[in-house]
């Protein structure tokens, strides 16, 4: 009896695992193995039409991925070294040799971003506002730790997503619309915690995250 | 009721935004934002900053990483040298990880200074 409840057990432990693994998530080995205490967020690439997009998007990235637990640089002050060493587009910025960028700031690891789309489209009735993100991660050694894409796009139409923050969310994406220029922030925000925080590609929590996690 | 939903959701969103528990941000990224919107408010921006370090500093609480850093650099394009090299050196303090920026940054400050003494 004590035996079919151990082999019960282990076939329970087996498909329970079985679960697990069926969910699809991004490889993390390579981020766990290199444990980055430090990342460097140096400014994004911009492929979209909207000058100002790398700057208010530079804003946005370092709550999260602090708030995940690691040492962030500070952000504004990363952009002016690197102007200072006459660096000022993300395409070039991001051409430099990672291992250069990291040993130049003493840090773990760098984010890069590149804006594919920041956008808004006006029709007659609505107006569809789009941000389409491209996310890297590169280990001081040059070793690619982790990547992500986010695409979100804002329509009055298509407010209720299924869940319920998001939903939230889009009713403060809303409010913001109401405005005569879109404010693009509340989309960024919520790319950012999706890639990191919420969504399958979310990252390993950091060295100064709660113990509890 | 529609105006409640949207400060309802602008909550939840600012919660997301500033409060997941480690830092207290005060709003250190809207603060960057608006800096970059509007070059303008940039001396009102940077005295709210200075202002929410300060009470979290008196209140004994953990600074959130790089928030003296982007203040130094602040302090440093208007011109307060003695302000940016003490708000580097306590980011050094609270964040071993930024030693070698924080380092350039102090190192650079100091001999600059010096430069400017002898000349």
């Amino acid at each position: 009896m004590k035996r079919l409840i151990t082999l019960a057990a282990v076939a329970l432990t087996a498909f329970l695992t079985g679960c697990a693994t069926n969910v699809v998530k991004t490889d993390l080995s390579k981020f766990e193995a290199a444990k980055p205490r430090s990342i460097l967020i140096v400014p994004a690439a911009n492929k979209s039409l909207d000058v100002d997009a790398p700057n208010y998007l530079l804003t946005t990235l370092t709550v999260p991925l602090a708030e995940k637990g690691f040492y962030v640089f500070p952000v504004h002050t990363a952009k002016t070294v690197l102007e200072q060493e006459g660096l000022y587009e993300g395409d070039q910025i991001h051409k430099q040799p990672p291992e250069h960028l990291a040993k130049l700031f003493g840090a773990d690891a760098v984010l890069y971003v590149t804006i594919n789309q920041w956008d808004a489209k006006y029709v007659v009735l609505s107006t569809t506002v789009t941000v389409d993100f491209d996310y890297r991660l590169v280990g001081k050694d040059g070793t690619e730790l982790w990547k992500a894409n986010k695409r979100m796009v804002y329509s009055p139409q298509q407010q209720n997503t299924g869940h319920p923050l998001a939903n939230l969310i889009a009713a403060a994406v809303t409010a913001a619309m109401e405005r005569a220029k879109p404010n693009y922030m509340p989309l960024a925000q919520m790319a950012n915690n999706d890639v990191f925080v919420w969504g399958a590609t979310a990252i390993p929590n950091g060295p100064y995250a709660a113990k509890a996690n | 009721m529609k105006p409640t939903l949207i400060l309802v959701a602008l909550l939840a969103l600012s919660g997301c935004a500033t409060n997941h528990g480690l830092y207290e941000w005060g709003g250190y990224d809207a603060l960057l934002y608006q800096s970059y919107k509007e070059p303008a408010g940039v001396p009102k921006n940077m005295q709210a900053l200075a202002a929410h370090i300060g009470a979290l500093e008196k209140g004994g609480k953990r600074v959130a990483p790089g928030l003296h850093a982007d203040l130094g650099t602040m302090l440093l394009q208007a011109g307060d040298k003695d302000g940016a090299l003490s708000n580097f050196r306590r980011e050094r303090e609270l964040w071993p990880e930024s030693a070698v920026l924080m380092d350039a940054m102090i190192k650079n400050l100091e001999t600059t200074s010096k430069a400017e003494v002898r000349s």
